[in-house]
């Protein structure tokens, strides 16, 4: 209050009981402080004794004031000392966990009571001793009297007497409760507040802590010992989990959430780091076998647990690698077993049809095998590891290994997608046909040799483009659309362009039938649909094979020749008859039938329609006249002559046709059908010179790839070092097949002589030349 | 603290000066000096009771429990509320005492 007039009289201001005696205020004082300690708090006067701690400090008597409080305190809390918390010492007897507990309950409780009891007589001394905190301590440089009754409880209660069994009882409770016993978690509770409490930094960290770790660390280093030989890995998983979730609620109720980090290393180091591998590993119940029962849920426990600590998920990782490398190199195996079978038991197969039907069989069941695999672990990678992305890596590595260790593997997905989009597709809908696509593709993205694929796919596109067996034009370019997505436009330029001439071909035929009606011309040549392929995009080889075709087919081809160049002139048409097929009447002694045969076939039955019945043509004599190569020649009169459908008669009659067999027609020839097709003997999965030929194919192709991707490169960098330039061709590829650094290399070299490039003077680095 | 609580229905409380003076002031007045504050609210004699001295004289209590009203009345109020100089209503014969008094009363 400020004073304004200062001008006016003041009288000298009276003193506060200037007649008693200092000593006297003082040991008034003194009893009413030890009545507050007998807790006869309310028949004190609160203004009298204020007013004598007022009065002490006011006349400098500070000092005797707080020691003198000092003493009291002290004096008291060795009485509580004493009366309170020795006795309830536990006596120490090993014996029922639940009575150890009640006697450590019986100690902490009258510690926490002794606590109370300080805490509530030192408010009321704070509130008396006011003034003095307010004059007198801060001059003097002491702690208020609060703090220094903290200071006092410390050195009272808490020395050494009565600090160490506490901190004992403590950590007994602790362990008593790990053991399974319950204990009495408030008590316990209400001990390490105050310990939290006081001090700093607490007595808690200083030395409750460090005994609570130490005691833990030994505790769990010997149950980890104990579960690991007691359980098997999905008892151990869920022992260790619930106790992470038990230390939890125990720093979480009755410790501190600052001890919970410490706490949870320890049971990382000692329950699951030591034991990562073990577990893992383990027979009939470790990760292979929660894969084997689809235990989602263990798993997911386990990846829970793995991923706490560092070393965990390259664990889990390389776990669930081999896993799927094992099983991949099963589905590899048992595969090729039965291939080898096959091959073995080849010779006593009666056809070359049914082998290459089962061969594909065998490539089916591999895709299938490997998109079960892919699923099986898709859904484990889904409902255990939350779609944690190194764990998609780590499977995606397991299974590009494994699908590439499999030489045949670009072939047999090729296969699996041409059984699925052709037609006649027993039992499934569009949509579950574009299901199993979908998840052939996941299986293509691990290949590394696509371009491979794309040979086989352009061959199996062809054929089903050719003979019409395609399921739908929407199916296909479904599958299209999805290989464009994953590879890029260029993968499918070309596959894009075999439909394409589907299209225009169909167009051109129309126009063309259309043509030919409008001819007056009387002599008609024989209907023909013609599809014109662009040579670049389709599989087959220029030349292929061909043959003398009667003048009646010449003559057709040669008005639809002349027709088409009128149209699109500079073009030159290579005829394919291996590729077409043909419906014709046959008038047998039965019947007539309409037989629909290769091109090829149409030849030779024609040559039958010069000659008289039953009269033989050799095998040579129907070369000579058709110029059928000898592959080609014999897979046709084998169809005709030794499949369901004996339109020829061989002589001498048996599975195989070879050089020096005679034919004649089979005039007796009856079916129940009115049109027959006669299919040809299937070729499907390759033979092993076939897919020699197709190794080199690819590998020649792979040869201009590489040799293209240098050029580009050093044309766009001029001058690159050879390592460098190694790495960026691999980068390039790697889309299309995985390129062997050497394979490089000698493109290189090739490239220099052909003088592309030149060798600098560092013999490290290339010059492009222009 | 749990005894205002307890208390809180005698919503007045005595305060007796030393030479004989009762003042019956509301108890939120009274607790706004620390002195009285603790007086009435530790387990004491006076909480109890609900009545506490103040050593000294019946003018200087009555001007401190004035002043103990304003404290009350303008403490809560808001920046641009007009707060009347309480210094003016002190007569400076009373200055020194009140000083005392204040330092006494933690006021």
């Amino acid at each position: 209050m400020a004073l304004r007039k200062p001008k006016t009289k003041i009288k000298p201001p009276r003193k506060h009981g200037t007649d008693q005696s200092m000593q006297d205020t003082w040991a008034a004082l003194a009893l009413a402080i030890q009545e507050i300690h007998n807790h006869n708090t309310s028949k004190l006067s609160f203004e009298e004794n204020f007013r004598y701690a007022y009065n002490l400090v006011l006349h400098k008597h500070g000092e005797m004031l707080y020691k003198g409080v000092r003493d009291l305190i002290a004096k008291n809390l060795d009485r509580l000392a004493k009366e309170q918390i020795i006795p309830a010492f536990p006596s120490g007897a090993e014996g029922d966990p639940t009575l150890r507990s009640q006697q450590g309950e019986r100690l902490l409780k009258s510690f926490r009571r002794v606590w109370d009891d300080h805490i509530d007589s030192m408010s009321k001394l704070r509130d008396l001793l006011k003034y003095m905190d307010r004059s007198y301590t801060p001059h003097a440089q002491v702690p208020q009297i609060w703090d220094a009754g903290l200071d006092l409880f410390i050195q009272h209660i808490l020395g050494p007497t009565i600090a160490e069994p506490l901190i004992a009882t403590i950590l007994a409770q602790i362990r008593i409760e790990r053991d399974g016993y319950t204990i009495n978690r408030s008590a316990v509770k209400s001990c390490v507040e105050v310990l939290l409490l006081l001090d700093h930094p607490s007595i808690y960290k200083k030395k409750l802590e460090p005994a609570v770790l130490h005691e833990s660390t030994s505790f769990y280093r010997e149950e980890g010992q104990k579960l690991l030989e007691t359980c098997d890995a999905p008892e151990f998983l869920r022992r260790v989990s619930s106790r992470l979730e038990s230390e939890e609620s125990r720093c979480a109720h009755y410790l501190t959430p600052m001890t919970h980090p410490q706490l949870r290393a320890i049971l990382e180091d000692n329950l699951i780091t030591p034991n990562l591998g073990t577990v893992l590993d383990m027979p009939n119940s470790g990760l292979e076998a929660m894969i084997d029962g689809e235990k989602y849920d263990q798993i997911a426990t386990l990846y829970k647990l793995y991923s706490m600590v560092p070393l965990g998920l390259p664990i889990i990782r390389k776990g669930l690698k081999t896993s799927v490398e094992r099983r991949g190199k099963e589905v590899n195996e048992v595969n090729q077993d039965e291939d080898a079978d096959e091959g073995e038991e080849g010779p006593a197969k009666p056809k070359g049809k049914e082998k290459a039907l089962a061969q594909a069989n065998a490539a089916l069941k591999w895709v299938q095998d490997v998109l079960n695999l892919k699923d099986k672990f898709d859904r484990v990678q889904k409902q255990s590891f939350k779609d944690e992305i190194s764990v998609q890596t780590a499977l995606n590595e397991a299974f590009e290994s494994f699908i590439n260790r499999n030489p045949k593997a670009p072939e047999f997905i090729s296969l699996f997608v041409d059984e699925h989009l052709k037609k006649g597709l027993k039992g499934k809908t569009e949509d579950e046909v574009d299901v199993v696509l979908d998840k052939t593709i996941t299986v293509f993205r691990f290949i590394t040799e696509k371009d491979v694929f794309e040979r086989y796919y352009k061959t199996h596109l062809a054929k089903r483009l050719l003979n019409g067996r395609s399921v739908s034009d929407d199916a296909e370019r479904g599958m299209l659309a999805k290989l464009k997505l994953e590879c890029g436009y260029q993968f499918t330029q070309k596959l894009e362009g075999m439909f394409n001439d589907m299209r225009v071909s169909a167009d051109i035929t129309a126009s063309y039938r259309k043509h030919i009606d409008d001819l007056v011309d009387v002599d008609r040549p024989i209907e023909l649909s013609v599809t014109v392929m662009t040579s670049t995009f389709w599989p087959m080889t220029h030349s292929g094979s061909s043959c003398i075709m009667p003048i009646r087919m010449t003559q057709a081809c040669q008005v639809f020749e002349r027709y088409y160049l009128s149209k699109h002139s500079g073009r030159r048409l290579t005829w394919q008859p291996a590729l077409g097929n043909a419906d014709v009447k046959v008038a047998f002694k039965a019947r007539t039938h309409e037989l629909n045969v290769s091109t090829f076939a149409l030849v030779i039955l024609l040559l039958f329609e010069d000659v008289e019945d039953g009269e033989r043509l050799s095998y040579n004599e129907i070369k000579d006249a058709v110029q059928i190569p000898d592959p080609e020649l014999q897979r046709n009169l084998q169809s005709l002559a030794c499949a369901k459908f004996k339109i020829l008669k061989k002589h001498p009659p048996s599975r195989d046709v070879s050089t020096t067999d005679a034919f004649t027609f089979n005039n007796d020839f009856t079916a129940n059908l009115q049109r027959i097709k006669i299919g040809l003997v299937a070729s499907k999965t390759e033979t092993t010179e076939e897919r020699q030929d197709t190794r080199n194919k690819i590998d020649e192709e792979r040869r201009h790839q590489t040799e293209a991707c240098i050029v580009r490169i050093m044309k766009d960098r001029k001058t690159m070092a050879h390592n460098e330039l190694i790495n960026e061709v691999t980068r390039q590829l790697a889309t299309r097949f995985q390129p062997n650094p050497i394979d490089i290399k000698k493109r290189i070299e090739s490239l220099i002589e052909r003088e592309y490039l030149e060798r600098r003077e560092d013999r490290k680095s290339y010059n492009y030349l222009a | 603290m749990a005894n205002i609580q307890d208390k809180s229905e005698s919503e007045w409380v005595r305060v007796l000066s030393e030479d004989g003076w009762t003042f019956i002031v509301p108890r939120k007045v009274a607790v706004a000096s620390g002195t009285l504050k603790n007086t009435l609210s530790t387990g004491f004699a006076e909480a109890e009771a609900a009545t506490c001295h103040v050593p000294h004289r019946g003018a200087i209590v009555e001007k401190v429990m004035e002043y103990l009203s304003y404290k009350t009345l303008y403490e809560s109020a808001g920046p641009k509320e007009d707060i009347p100089e309480f210094s003016e209503r002190i007569q400076p014969e009373l200055a020194l005492e009140l000083l005392m008094a204040a330092d006494y009363l933690e006021t």
